[in-house]
């Protein structure tokens, strides 16, 4: 160990006896394994963004929505002939549900509904005012509002591989400021339970915690806002937590601020998760009279098992709702990868994803990854090409020093042959010193590398990450570059013939 | 037996169409504890001779044995191996690493040795040859640090730091004052009286040649004289008065 100590030590005094030469070479190393670091945390930390995308949005994710407009869609554009085939006769219920509003269409006497108008994730926000809607069932959860807190309990209960079961109920809503009740903000209502940050594995709180088992239980009037909300009400940095909102005329106390971790889905006025505000879902059904739900969340233990849950619970469902076999659901059971595409993914990438796929119902989510780690691959190998550019170039600045070297220190070449070097010593020594400069080179550079890539994430939220593994590979690469850099000028100065190397001048 | 014992060495190179013989056939032998000095004109062969005397080069013909061993014909690898062992050099421009200190440059024959020599023996060696020639206190000096003659006995400590049996110098003085000159014949003439090693210098100086015990003159690439010579005594020298006081001025 120590004679291996003694070869660096000599060779690193053989380099700083030439210090901006060496230096020079070193940074051209530098440069070259900082790019290689920086693009490996870049790598790896847009890796970790779309498995943190993917995981928020949930993998395993099962959401069961009331009503069922997919049937509806289905027919949208087709002809009457296709629509008999995939439409299944109505269920009586459906049938006699004279207070659904506007049937949709009419093809062979069959009425087909859409459900309530905010289930549509196409439909524009509109506002209709607290007061018109307290105890309103009509106006409150519409119609089609299919599924019930017992569903949810049946799920939970009644079938394995389940994780977490949250109900639902969606409104839009108005909340203001009790002081001051001029400030108010338009926004989306979730009821829900206090499992929904669990099942949305990609929040964060700033402030205060998600909403209580026991605030759930005993329907209290608390709230928790999404970002935006709380930023439109409070200003940014400001902590709401223990104000007081009015919601349907009613008091409720702010209990904390809920905001995404992930780069790739900020919080923008507008978005359904966090320009919304979050209440116990029994506190809208005791306000609101009700007990419909909108949606039941359900996440799988394991990625794997999400189809044939999703197929259990509709067939629990259908025998809790009482559909027969011809009739069709009045719920909609889908996993989330359509919903992936309106949530938690930045719009562009969602955008270009869909772009590429031939139909959205038609994308699971192994596309999705697909083709995140597609865009990822190609930007992985613009950097890549820019890392080995860099590298290149140091290697080949490392080899200039070191053939300059040989000239300049081919009498110290010769005078160590004459005292008994044979070619492989002296080959070796201009090996060794290669590495040592490459591997010091290489060291500054990953330290250069990672202060890059926690300024890039500092200064444009760029996700890196510079793992153990890519130091690891940095000075690997950087000795491999010395030596290779070196295997010429070694050469050159194995072969020189000691009388000749002695008498250079 | 001979330290060195040269049989009709003949050394031809060939520079395109021209053949030149720097060497046209030599024979002779050194005893152990000669101080054998090699004397000539400009491009009589001396540096030749001394090139195959330290297994740098192999002769073109003719058979070199040291200490009884034909190497005339060895493979690099073994040359270097005997010229780590068995010779040690000491050049007219002695040839030290420069920004590299004393001790330092004196372990670099040391660096070669076989089997690997541990780092504190290499580094007492190198220290002890170093006192020896009275530079105890300059072992960490760089070179640029150091008088021409104690950049000298830097070079003779090196050249005597693995105990080789023979001692090749070539032109040791041509970059020294005369009175630095003196000081190192001195110091050579020591090292063969004390410790009996075998020394061959080359000098085209004829007062540096008659330190020597044996005086060689060779002109092109033959011996043409070869006679015992009683080593001039630096004591004697030291004695003479000053030039300009003995001559009355
Ligand atoms: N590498 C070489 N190639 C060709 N000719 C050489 C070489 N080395 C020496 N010579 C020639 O050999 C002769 C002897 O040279 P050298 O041994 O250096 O003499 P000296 O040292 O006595 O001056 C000279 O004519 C010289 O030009
Ligand atoms: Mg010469």
């Amino acid at each position: 160990m120590s004679a291996m100590v003694q070869v660096v030590l000599m060779a690193w005094n053989a380099l700083m006896r030439n210090k901006v030469q060496t230096l020079l070479a070193m940074l051209g190393v530098m440069v070259g394994v900082g790019a290689l670091v920086t693009s490996m945390a870049l790598g790896k930390g847009a890796q970790e963004a779309i498995k943190d995308q993917l995981l928020a949005a949930g993998a395993n994710m099962i959401i069961i929505n009331s009503g069922n407009y997919q049937v509806e869609r289905a027919g949208a554009g087709g002809s009457p002939a296709d629509h008999a085939s995939i439409i299944k006769p109505l269920s009586p219920r459906l049938r006699t549900a004279q207070w659904l509003p506007n049937p949709i269409s009419n093809h062979s006497g069959i009425k087909l509904y859409r459900t309530h108008f905010e289930d549509d994730p196409m439909a524009e926000h509109d506002h209709p005012i607290a007061s018109e809607r307290l105890g309103d069932a009509m106006a409150g959860l519409g119609a089609a509002a299919t599924l019930s807190l017992d569903d949810a309990r049946a799920i939970r209960e009644q079938l394995d591989g389940i994780e977490f079961v949250a109900s639902g109920v969606h409104e839009n809503a108005r909340v203001a400021i009790a002081k001051t009740p001029e400030k108010q903000w338009f926004t989306r209502l979730h009821g829900t339970e206090s499992q929904l940050p669990v099942i949305r594995s990609g929040w964060v709180f700033p402030y205060g915690r998600f909403l209580t088992q026991s605030q759930v239980r005993s329907a209290e009037q608390v709230m928790v806002l999404g970002k935006v909300v709380a930023d439109r009400l409070f200003g940014e940095n400001v902590n709401p937590v223990g104000e007081v909102l009015t919601l349907w005329n009613q008091e409720f106390t702010v209990v904390g601020v809920v905001a995404s971790r992930s780069w790739a889905s900020q919080p923008a006025a507008g978005d359904d998760q966090f320009d919304a505000v979050y209440i116990p879902v029994t506190t809208v059904h005791s306000l609101l009279n009700l007990s419909k739900l909108n949606t039941i969340t359900v996440t799988t233990a394991s990625a794997g098992e999400t189809t044939i849950i999703a197929k259990q619970i509709e067939d629990l469902l259908r025998v809790r709702h009482g559909i027969t076999e011809q009739m069709p659901d009045d719920f909609m059971v889908r996993t989330q990868s359509a919903q992936l595409l309106g949530k938690g993914l930045a719009p562009d990438v969602a955008r270009i994803v869909a772009g590429n796929l031939e139909s959205i119902e038609a994308l699971t989510i192994e596309q999705l990854a697909a083709s995140l780690q597609r865009a990822n691959r190609t930007m992985l190998a613009l950097l890549a090409g820019v890392a080995a550019v860099s590298l290149l170039v140091g290697g080949i600045g490392v080899m200039n020093l070191l053939l300059l070297s040989v000239t300049q220190r081919t009498r110290e070449v010769g005078l160590r042959m004459a005292m008994g070097a044979r070619s492989r010593d002296i080959a070796s020594q201009f090996v060794i010193e290669a590495i040592v400069l490459s591997v010091v080179g290489g060291l500054v550079g990953i330290t250069v590398g990672a202060l890059i890539s926690e300024s890039l994430e500092q200064l444009f939220a760029w996700s890196t990450d510079v793992s153990l593994l890519s130091m690891v590979i940095a000075i690997v690469v950087a000795a491999l570059l010395g030596t290779v850099a070196s295997v010429y000028p070694a050469h050159r100065a194995a072969q020189l013939n000691p009388i000749g190397a002695l008498n250079h001048e | 037996m001979s330290v060195i014992s040269l049989k009709g060495i003949k050394k031809i190179y060939q520079l395109g169409d021209n053949t030149v013989h720097a060497l046209r056939g030599v024979s002779l032998d050194i005893e152990e504890g000669e101080f054998v000095a090699i004397t000539g004109p400009s491009g009589s062969g001396k540096s030749t001779m001394m090139h195959i005397l330290g297994c740098l080069d192999s002769p073109s013909e003719g058979e070199y044995l040291l200490n009884g061993k034909d190497v005339s014909n060895l493979p690099p690898q073994e040359l270097a191996d005997i010229r780590n062992r068995q010779i040690g050099f000491v050049f007219q421009g002695f040839n030290l690493l420069p920004r590299t200190s004393a001790v330092e440059n004196v372990e670099l024959p040391l660096l070669y040795s076989r089997p690997v020599m541990p780092n504190g023996e290499r580094h007492n060696r190198a220290v002890a040859a170093l006192t020896s020639m009275g530079l105890a206190d300059r072992l960490d000096h760089h070179p640029s640090q150091l008088s021409g003659g104690q950049q000298q006995r830097v070079a003779i400590a090196r050249a005597l730091v693995n105990h080789p049996s023979l001692i090749l110098a070539d032109e040791p003085t041509g970059n020294l004052d005369s009175k630095t000159s003196i000081e190192v014949m001195r110091l050579l003439q020591e090292l063969r009286e004390k410790q009996g090693i075998t020394i061959v210098l080359i000098t085209h100086e004829p007062e540096i040649a008659a330190y020597g015990t044996r005086i060689i003159s060779v002109r092109d690439g033959v011996i043409i004289s070869d006679e015992k010579n009683i080593p001039r005594s630096v004591d004697i020298l030291e004695d003479l008065p000053p030039i300009a006081a003995a001559s009355g001025y």
